[in-house]
This record gives C-alpha cells, sequence and structure tokens, in this order.
C-alpha cells in the first residue's frame, strides 16, 4: 500500500488527511458529474433557435452546491457523525411528517418542499440518516444481534419507510429497504434471519401491490414490464426510452443529435430517463463508460469499506453503495426495459437538487472514511 | 475464514454488485448492438413523416388550345385532432367552426365534423380536412384569431375549374374523391406497393369517366414530398435533410396537359342543337306516338383521321357540381329512375340502336360488290318497281313488309332508292342475299363487319358497346344461352325475315351512333377505317394559359359577341334578342347593344347582358408535346367504283330536291345550299315494339373531299328526316359558314324516314 511509505510522515502532518484522498474514485464522480451535467442539457436546451440553459445553470448550481457539501463533510472526521446520528436522524423524521402536512405534490406524490429555486425533496436525505443510524446501531451491537436488537434496527428502518410510504413514494421505499438489507448483511445480522426478511420484503411488496397505497397508474407502470401487452399506456415510456436507446446504437447519434430524444418522445427524460439521452446520443460507447464509471466508484467504495479502521465507517461505506447500486440498476434496468418503471434519479446524472445533493455528500462520507482510515 | 467475517460478508455484497451490472452490460449491448437496426428503424418511423402536396391535375383543352377544364384554388379547414384535444376547448372549438361554416354558407353540425374527425381512414396525427371550398372570408377569420381555433388549419387545393361552362361532359367526364378499390388499383397496398410513381392519399382526386378517367396517369400530377421530422404530438418540427445536407424535399409537378381533338365550337353547337331540338320535339305527335324527346346523341369524326370533332349525350350533366363531392340526392336525380333519363350513359358509345335507314349503306355496298344486282339473268338488274309494299316469298304467316306509309316510290334505281329510303327495294335484296345464301354467304352481316358494326371501333373512351351484327349463328346461340323455360318463346332458326329485317337495319341489329358515323366516315374513305380518338395531344405542364379577365375582353368586331359558341345560353330575354338578331346576322351587333329593352316592372332599360369573354387558352405552337396520336388505319376493305358511285350518288341526293324525287332530308335542309356545301347525308327511322320511332341522321361534307361526319341519333320521337337531320343542319350551317335563319333555331322539317 502507498500508506505504509507516506505513513510516519502524514502522522505528523496536519494536513495528512488530504494525502489520503481517493483520487480515482473523485475522478470518477466528476466524470460522471460531468456526463450529467451535459446530458441535461442535452435534453432541455430544447429545439430551435432560443436554446433553454434555465436547467443546465441550475444543474450546475446543484452540483456546486453538492461538491461544497462534500468537501465539509469529508473535512471532519467520521467519527464524530457518530455522537450527531441521532439529530440527524430525528430532524429528517421530523421533516418527512413535515413534507405531508405542507410538501407540494409532484406526479402523485406529496414528497417535496417548494422553495422556489428548487424543490427540497427530505426522504433523499433522510437516506444518509438512515444509513448513519443504521450504522452507529450495528457498531455498537457488533456480531450480536438477537431478534430484539434486530427489531430496534428494523423499527428505526421502518419508521421514515412508513412515512415515504405515506406520500407515496414506492421507488424510495425500495431505495430504503436496499440500504437496510445491504447494511444488515455486512452488520453481521445472521444469514437466516437476511434470508427470511427477503422473504418477507417481496411478500410487503406483493401486499403493497394490492392494497389502495398506490393509485392504479402508479401499479400499472410497475407491473408493465413484466407483461408489455397489458397496458399501453404504462408500457409507452419503456418502449419510447428503449427505442431510444437501441436507435443510439454503438456510436450514437452524436451530442445533441438523437431524435427520440430531442424531439420530445421520451417523457422526463432529464430526470428518470436521462440514460436513454446517454444512450440515444453517445450510444454504446458513451452508455458503457458512464456505467464503467459507476463500476469504478463502486469499486472505489467497496474497497474503502474493506480498508476502513472501524465497522462505524465500513458500515457507513456498505449503506452508500447499496443505495447507489440499487438506483444505478434500477433506473438503468428501467429505461432499457427488465425493471419495473420508479421515480427513481440516476445518481449525478438526473436533474434534481435533492438527489445530487445527498449523492454528493454520500460520497463526501465515504471519502471521509477513506482519508481518516488510518487516525 | 470465519463464516462471518465483515470480508466474507463486503465479498457477497461485491458479488451482487458484479452480477447486476454484468446484467445492465449485456441488456446494453443487446439493445444497442444486437437489436440495433430494428430500434433505428421503428425510431425513424416514429420521428419521421412523409408529407405530401398535391400538384395540380393537367388541363384539358379542345384542339384550338382552349382551356375546357382548368384548376382553381379552393380552401380546405382541417383540423388536428390531437391538437383540439391539447387545448381542452374541443366541443367550443368545432360548435365554433360550425356556426362559420353554417355563417359561410354551407350550413354544418357539430355532430358532422366529430363523424369525420372520428373517421377510421384518418391518420388523427395528421389534419383532417374537414370542410372544403370555403369562402376566402372564413380564412380571414381563423388566421385572425388563432387562439379561438387551436388545431384548426386552412391549406389550399387546387380543385377543377370549368371557364366553358359545362361543355363536353361526357368526353372530358368528372374528377371525384379515390376510393379504395381504385386506390388498391393504383398503387396496390401497404404490402404489395406498386411503386406507382403518382402516389395518392386517402383524400386525393382521381377521374372517374371519361377522359379524366382514361388519360388519369397523365392528367394526375406528381405529388411533392417532404420528409419531415415530427415531435412527440406530431408537430412538425423542419424538413429532415438528405445526407449530404440539402432538405429532403421535392416540389410537385403538375400534370400534363391533354389536347383533345375535339372542336369547342362545333362541340358546342352539337350539344346546344340537340337539347334544343329535344325540347321543341318533346310531346309532338308523331305517327308512332307522341315524342318522348328525352335523350339523344351526336358525334362528330373527322373521316380522314377519326379525330372526333364533337361528341354530345343528352342528357347531360354538369361537372362541377363534382367538384366538392356530389350529394347522393343530386347523384341519384342525375342518374335517373328510367335509364332514358341516365345522365351519366354516353348514348354516342353506349347507347344501342337499331340503325333503321341508314344501315341501306351496308345493303346496298352488299348488293354492288357481291354482283347481286348486276343486269339479269346473273343478277337482279338495279332497277325496281316500288309498288309500297314487298311481299315474301315461299313464306306463311306475315309476309307482307311495307314502305312507310305504303307510298309508293315507282320505278327506282340503287341511288334514287337511298334517296328517298325505299324499304321495298331493300326487302327485295335481303330475300335475295337469303335465297342465295349459298352463292354470297353472309353478304350483308360481313358488309357491316366490314364497315365496322358488331365490334366497338376503339375509340379512346370507357364504356363502349360493339352492338350486334346479327346472323344465323347469332341467333342460335342466342337461343341456346336462353334458360331451358324460355326456349319456348324463341326460335332457333333463321328465316327470310330476318335477313329482310336486317336488309332496312331493323330486328337484331344494333349499333352505337359513334358506330354509325364511323361507317360513313369509312364509306366516304373509300373503305379505309380509322380508329376513332378522343385524346389528340399530351403537352407536358407548364403552358401558360392567356386569360383575359372580364370586361376587357377584346370583342371581334366583325361578329360582335355573338358568333356561335360565344354565344350565353338563352335565357327566356336573350331567346328573343337571338331570334331579332338572326333575323339579319350581319347586324348582330349593333341590334343586341343598341336596342334596349325595358323592364316591365321598372320600365327601366334592362341592360344588355355583356358578350361572354373569351376563356383562356393556350398557344398550341409554343407548347411542349410529349405525345401526339397517329391516326390508326384499323381495318381497310376494297370498296370498287361500280359500288362506291351509285351510292354516293344516292346519299348525296337525300338532302337535295331532285327532278323526280325528293330525298328524305330535304325539307329538313331547306334554303341550306348543298350546291356549296355538298353533304352525303342518309336519314333512319328505327322502330322499336311498343316505342315511339328512333330518329337518325348521319352527314359527312362537304362532299368530295369530306372533312367531317356527323351523326345523330334521337330517342323516341319520330322520323329521322322531321327530327334527326334539322340538328345536324345546324351544326354544319356554321362549319359551311351558311347562317341561315332556319339553322338558327330548333326545328321539325317535313322529311320522313
Amino acid at each position: 500500500m502507498a500508506s505504509t511509505a507516506l505513513g510516519p510522515a502524514s502522522r505528523r502532518d496536519l494536513s495528512s488527511p488530504w494525502r489520503h484522498v481517493d483520487v480515482v474514485l473523485v475522478a470518477a464522480i466528476a466524470g460522471i458529474a460531468a456526463i450529467g451535467v451535459a446530458m441535461v442539457f442535452s435534453a432541455t436546451k430544447g429545439e430551435g433557435p432560443d436554446v433553454d440553459v434555465s436547467f443546465l445553470v441550475r444543474e450546475i448550481v446543484f452540483m456546486a452546491g453538492g461538491a461544497v457539501g462534500l468537501f465539509v463533510v469529508s473535512i471532519v472526521d467520521y467519527r464524530r457523525f457518530f455522537n450527531w446520528v441521532w439529530p440527524i436522524y430525528g430532524a429528517v423524521m421530523f421533516g418527512l411528517v413535515a413534507v405531508l402536512l405542507i410538501g407540494t405534490e409532484v406526479n402523485g406524490a406529496k414528497a417535496w418542499f417548494d422553495l422556489q429555486f428548487f424543490n427540497l425533496q427530505p426522504a433523499e436525505f433522510g437516506k444518509l440518516a438512515l444509513i448513519l443510524a443504521l450504522a452507529a446501531m450495528l457498531t455498537q451491537w457488533e456480531g450480536d444481534i438477537d431478534l430484539k436488537r434486530l427489531g430496534t434496527l428494523l423499527a428505526v428502518a421502518a419508521a421514515p419507510i412508513f412515512l415515504i410510504l405515506l406520500q407515496p413514494d414506492l421507488g424510495m421505499v425500495l431505495i430504503y429497504v436496499a440500504i437496510v438489507m445491504g447494511m444488515l448483511l455486512v452488520g453481521g445480522v445472521r444469514g437466516r434471519y437476511i434470508v427470511a426478511l427477503t422473504v418477507i420484503g417481496v411478500a410487503g411488496i406483493v401486499v403493497v401491490l394490492n392494497s389502495p397505497v398506490l393509485a392504479e397508474y402508479q401499479k400499472a407502470r410497475l407491473t408493465a414490464f413484466a407483461d408489455p401487452e397489458s397496458n399501453v399506456e404504462a408500457t409507452y415510456n419503456v418502449s419510447q426510452s428503449q427505442t431510444a436507446i437501441g436507435n443510439g446504437g454503438i456510436t450514437g447519434e452524436g451530442y445533441g443529435g438523437g431524435r427520440q430524444t430531442q424531439l420530445g418522445f421520451v417523457p422526463e427524460q432529464q430526470t428518470d430517463f436521462i440514460f436513454t439521452a446517454v444512450g440515444e446520443e453517445l450510444g454504446f460507447v458513451g452508455a458503457a463508460t458512464l456505467l464503467a464509471l459507476y463500476g469504478v466508484v463502486m469499486w472505489r467504495i467497496w474497497r474503502t469499506a474493506l480498508l476502513a479502521r472501524d465497522p462505524f465507517g465500513r458500515l457507513i461505506c456498505t449503506g452508500v453503495l447499496s443505495f447507489l447500486v440499487f438506483q444505478v440498476f434500477e433506473n438503468a434496468g428501467m429505461t432499457m426495459g427488465i425493471m419495473p418503471v420508479t421515480g427513481i434519479p440516476l445518481p449525478l446524472v438526473s436533474y434534481g437538487g435533492s438527489s445530487i445533493a445527498t449523492t454528493l455528500v454520500a460520497l463526501g462520507l465515504v471519502l471521509n472514511v477513506h482519508m481518516h482510515r488510518f487516525r | 475464514m470465519d463464516t462471518d467475517s465483515p470480508r466474507l460478508r463486503m465479498s457477497i455484497l461485491g458479488i451482487v454488485i458484479v452480477s447486476l451490472f454484468g446484467t445492465l452490460f449485456a441488456r446494453l449491448w443487446y439493445l444497442q448492438v444486437m437489436a440495433s437496426e430494428q430500434f433505428q428503424e421503428v425510431a425513424v418511423a416514429n420521428t419521421e413523416r412523409l408529407v405530401y402536396e398535391e400538384a395540380p391535375r393537367g388541363r384539358i383543352l379542345d384542339r384550338e388550345g382552349r382551356v375546357i377544364v382548368d384548376n382553381r384554388t379552393s380552401l380546405i379547414i382541417a383540423v388536428r385532432p390531437n391538437e383540439l384535444d391539447d387545448s381542452g376547448r374541443r366541443d367550443e372549438v368545432l360548435l365554433r367552426v360550425a356556426q362559420e361554416l353554417t355563417a359561410g354558407g354551407s350550413p354544418t353540425k357539430v355532430a358532422a365534423l366529430e363523424r369525420r374527425l372520428e373517421d377510421p381512414q384518418y391518420d388523427p396525427l395528421e389534419p383532417i380536412p374537414v370542410a372544403i371550398d370555403v369562402p376566402e372570408e372564413l380564412q380571414v377569420v381563423i388566421a385572425e384569431h388563432p387562439e379561438d381555433f387551436p388545431g384548426v388549419t386552412v391549406s389550399r387545393e387546387a380543385v377543377r375549374a370549368y371557364p366553358y361552362g359545362p361543355v363536353a361532359a361526357h368526353i372530358v367526364g368528372y374528377v371525384g374523391r379515390i376510393n379504395e378499390t381504385e386506390l388498391e388499383q393504383k398503387q396496390g397496398t401497404l404490402e404489395a406497393p406498386k411503386g406507382y410513381p403518382k402516389p395518392y392519399l386517402p383524400d386525393a382526386s382521381s377521374g372517374k369517366t371519361a377522359v379524366e378517367q382514361g388519360m388519369e396517369d397523365e392528367l394526375r400530377g406528381t405529388p411533392g414530398v417532404k420528409r419531415v421530422e415530427v415531435d412527440a404530438k406530431g408537430n412538425v418540427v423542419r424538413t429532415a435533410l438528405r445526407p449530404d445536407g440539402t432538405p429532403d424535399e421535392t416540389q410537385p409537378v403538375p400534370g400534363n396537359d391533354i389536347v383533345l381533338a375535339m372542336d369547342l365550337d362545333v362541340q358546342r353547337d352539337a350539344e346546344e342543337a340537340l337539347r334544343e331540338q329535344l325540347e321543341l320535339v318533346r310531346g309532338y305527335p308523331t305517327d308512332s306516338g307522341y315524342a318522348q324527346g328525352r335523350a339523344g346523341s351526336v358525334v362528330a369524326l373527322d373521316p380522314r383521321d377519326g379525330a372526333v370533332l364533337a361528341l354530345a349525350s343528352y342528357p347531360t350533366f354538369d361537372p362541377s357540381e363534382f367538384v366538392n363531392g356530389i350529394s347522393t340526392a343530386r347523384y341519384e336525380e342525375l342518374t335517373g329512375g328510367d335509364p332514358a333519363d341516365n345522365a351519366f350513359i354516353n348514348r354516342a358509345i353506349g347507347g344501342l340502336y337499331a340503325p333503321g335507314s341508314t344501315f341501306k349503306l351496308v345493303t346496298a355496298t352488299a348488293a354492288l360488290r357481291t354482283g347481286l344486282l348486276d343486269e339479269p339473268p346473273e343478277g337482279l338488274g338495279q332497277t325496281y318497281g316500288d309498288n309500297g309494299v314487298y311481299v315474301i316469298a315461299n313464306c306463311t304467316g306475315n309476309c307482307e313488309r311495307q314502305n312507310a306509309g305504303r307510298k309508293a316510290n315507282g320505278t327506282v334505281d340503287l341511288a334514287t332508292s337511298l334517296q328517298v329510303s325505299s324499304d321495298v327495294y331493300y326487302y327485295r335484296i335481303g330475300d335475295e342475299f337469303y335465297a342465295r345464301s349459298d352463292q354470297f354467304g353472309d353478304a350483308m352481316q360481313s358488309t357491316a363487319r366490314d364497315y365496322g358494326f358488331g365490334a366497338p371501333t376503339g375509340i379512346d373512351l370507357p364504356g363502349e358497346l360493339g352492338g350486334v351484327v346479327p346472323d344465323a349463328e347469332w341467333k342460335r346461340t342466342l337461343y341456346e344461352s336462353l334458360p331451358p323455360d324460355q326456349q319456348a318463346n324463341g326460335d332457333p332458326t333463321w328465316y327470310p325475315g330476318d335477313s329482310i329485317n336486317l336488309s332496312i337495319g331493323q330486328g337484331d341489329m344494333l349499333a352505337t351512333p359513334l358506330q354509325l358515323v364511323n361507317a360513313y366516315a369509312t364509306f366516304v374513305a373509300r373503305g379505309e377505317q380509322h380508329r376513332p380518338y378522343v385524346v389528340w395531344k399530351v403537352l407536358a405542364p407548364g403552358s401558360e394559359s392567356s386569360t383575359p379577365g372580364l370586361g376587357d375582353a377584346p370583342i371581334d368586331p366583325t361578329t360582335g359577341g355573338t358568333t356561335p359558341g360565344t354565344t350565353p345560353d338563352g335565357t327566356a330575354d336573350g331567346a328573343a334578342t337571338d331570334e331579332t338578331a338572326a333575323l339579319d346576322p350581319t347586324a348582330s351587333s349593333s341590334t343586341t347593344s343598341t336596342t334596349l329593352e325595358l323592364d316591365p316592372v321598372t320600365g327601366l332599360p334592362i341592360e344588355p347582358e355583356p358578350p361572354e369573354p373569351p376563356g383562356p387558352e393556350i398557344d398550341l405552337s409554343q407548347a411542349t408535346v410529349l405525345r401526339e396520336v397517329t391516326p390508326e388505319v384499323r381495318y381497310t376493305f376494297d370498296l370498287p367504283g361500280k359500288a362506291f358511285n351509285p351510292i354516293h350518288e344516292g346519299l348525296l341526293d337525300v338532302a337535295r330536291v331532285g327532278n323526280v324525287h325528293v330525298g328524305t332530308a330535304a325539307p329538313a335542309f331547306g334554303d341550306f345550299d348543298t350546291a356549296a356545301f355538298p353533304i352525303i347525308s342518309k336519314t333512319g327511322t328505327a322502330q322499336k315494339n311498343g316505342r315511339v320511332d328512333t330518329a337518325l341522321f348521319v352527314a359527312c361534307g362537304p362532299d368530295p373531299r369530306s372533312t367531317i361526319c356527323l351523326g345523330t341519333v334521337i330517342e323516341e320521337s319520330g322520323y329521322g328526316g322531321t327530327v334527326a337531320a334539322p340538328v345536324l343542319r345546324r351544326i354544319l350551317e356554321p362549319i359551311a359558314g351558311q347562317e341561315t335563319t332556319a339553322g338558327q333555331r330548333p326545328q321539325l322539317a317535313e322529311g320522313t324516314d
């Protein structure tokens, strides 16, 4: 390891954590963010001579804001967060309750605070609160989790999930479930509990699908991918997005030249369906590069989890890894027709302030763990 | 390793992640590499449309270049359903459109608009036409208030115009919306396209009858095609580019112009003479009952090459009624309950009549060229004592045949037999041909076929019939084709009476007026038979037409504006003026312009109708001719002098008063100067069981180098000499340069058969 050589010198150096920044991870993040900014612009600039830069400007602002967050979060040794876990958790719970009362409804889900310049989505930040809370509890009880403790863990996870279900935002619920499952696995919960939870989780999804919590259109969207002929309305998005991706071919139609993208055939193409713009305009070369960059990010997070000096750091990395993997797989899979349609953004590429900020702050935590792995 | 070690658990997580990413890559590979081509096709189909712009149809001109069928611009209101629905004001907007249309003169109900929009033949992404030929004001209303009419557009389309009015309807035909059968015929189906170079849209126009139909491939313009990109809402975003960067579009190319062999002046005279004669004769008592005066036709050919100079059929129709689609009720009215009233039958080529005495040309030719009328003892000799009655030898039953009115003509030779139309003379020939069939065969029938009877002439108009030349075999075949229970009423045997009937063009003999005229044209050309043709030339599009505006039309000082062909159709007032003017043709101009009639109500002078301005015309010498008909000799037979001369002599006298005999058409031709413009002609009066006689008349002139052969058939209206001959006289007078009193108006002559 490079650290061995740096070892003694770095311990005396106050700025030493910066010598352990994961440059590869930062470069991959920067690459993804660059693709994201470019594609949001391509998908929103509009047809005709009057170029719409409003999305581009806001996206850059979100990225810059998120980068500041990433920087701030990575400076302070992550172990200090241990003591802030519950205040953060409480603040998010407060936000999730408040959004149900005074939030703005978009696409049928009451999940946003309208802050004029952007919409704040408390559930996005809630992911970080859940990761920190679960990491703290699993660290305390490391390796010794009985059913009672498991119940406590699940209760802590279930509270925000329940509030999000009321919005309702099924996609977000699934992200939370992914975080819980990933962290329980790495946190040392017994295999048979995990299997049992998986069974219960699947059963829960079936129950939700058959309950009145979701509107008919949401259920149709979720199930249409399994039976494309069943619902033309619900399959329209997926069929158009697959067409766009397929149309890109190997080298793509060129940046700003995707006919399906530019002519508005793919709905929500700057947010949930932005991967189609990548696929159509940059082709297999571009889309595979983007996926590969995500792969690099995953690899570096996974590696950081292994290198972490304590379980708390490892579990934070696991939580971040879990939601990023799930979001990338679900989002890209959805646009390619192998996953159900849910409103899950593609990390750092989809337009949206809360998602970008949360993702960057989460990656800041991972960088933090990496930088502080020796002290 | 400890089974619960974090490293193992991280590995499990890692494996899950790798397999998930593997899945994504595999799917991406499938979509973008393996199946990309099919998705690219779908994407192009999604985002590109071909937009067609109809090209104007070619024009139809008379032989002088006068534009009989032209184009004008019609405004079309179309609605784009998805844009209308997006506005959320569908009901309100449709109500407004219906109101505006109603106010603009075409009463429209919202329900009718709804039906149109729901019609599955239209693509809901494309504008659907809901009203055509709307007034210009409506376009202004819609263009100035786009916010009130979301999804409503006004476009322009070229539609047919008829500058000279409803003339030559049975030659030019009419245009209508193409139907599915025609579409399939032209361009095949989606699965099996025929690659027709002038593609049709579901709403395109196509020729339905006559030249408009027959020349469809020439007349139809090539639509302009533009490849455009559309967005998800169906809005056209831009014109797609070719690989070289130029816009992918072609301009519409107008159809080719058609020059007809028809002469507009002759055609108009023919139509007018026919119509007025029918109106005059209607209800007159004749020897066979009250004249019907309901239907008839006129044909004029150039015997030198078969050019169809005129072709009129009555009742007729106005092709402009089809421009915006004709109502079912109106169409049925024109079709009529009785075939005699069907305006769409072109009687000149699709009406079958017994030719009556006009057939004597054939019988005479047969008798002379076979030698039947050679001097005895070989033949019968040319003279015969006509006492008005002929008794068939070796016959039982009704064996007596007679001339019209049992009139005895005394001793007649062949020429006289034609001049006075002696039936008895030809009964004898028919009887003799029957008796000597071993020697002469079916001489009458084969001569009839030589003259073109019994088969279509091959004219380039759809709907021509071939007629019947009956012989023994035909009669037997007809009998055998009868259902067994009806055979008791039939008879397979050819009797002397059949030959006798045929000799005067009666019995089962049937011919079209065109065949009849064609036969006389063949006679004039000494046995050379041309294929009659309606279309003379095909011109490349783009010839400029002169279109003098109303009011500044130059008036020919020598003729005023009242020469035949430019006279407005006679209204009640106009007819009186015409008559006055006709008394002194040279003064016609001053008469109409200086004599002011007084309005009976106001007492104020009535402004005389301004002379009709000349219509648009093309200078044919400047036009590019793509194709031209080469006159085609279809058939030739030998018409020796010994056959031609006596017949020619007789036919020349039909319209004359001779020293001894008066020709059957002589009264009708009255003071027509046959010395200055000699004509060969023949009257005919065909009997039809239980009906009034059909009047026929055929004439060619000026003899001996005839430039025109005409024929007319007036259904169920009396004698050919009385009813039919005056019609041709009226048409011939301007051609002969003779303007006489009688020729200016319809008349019934004294003549008989």
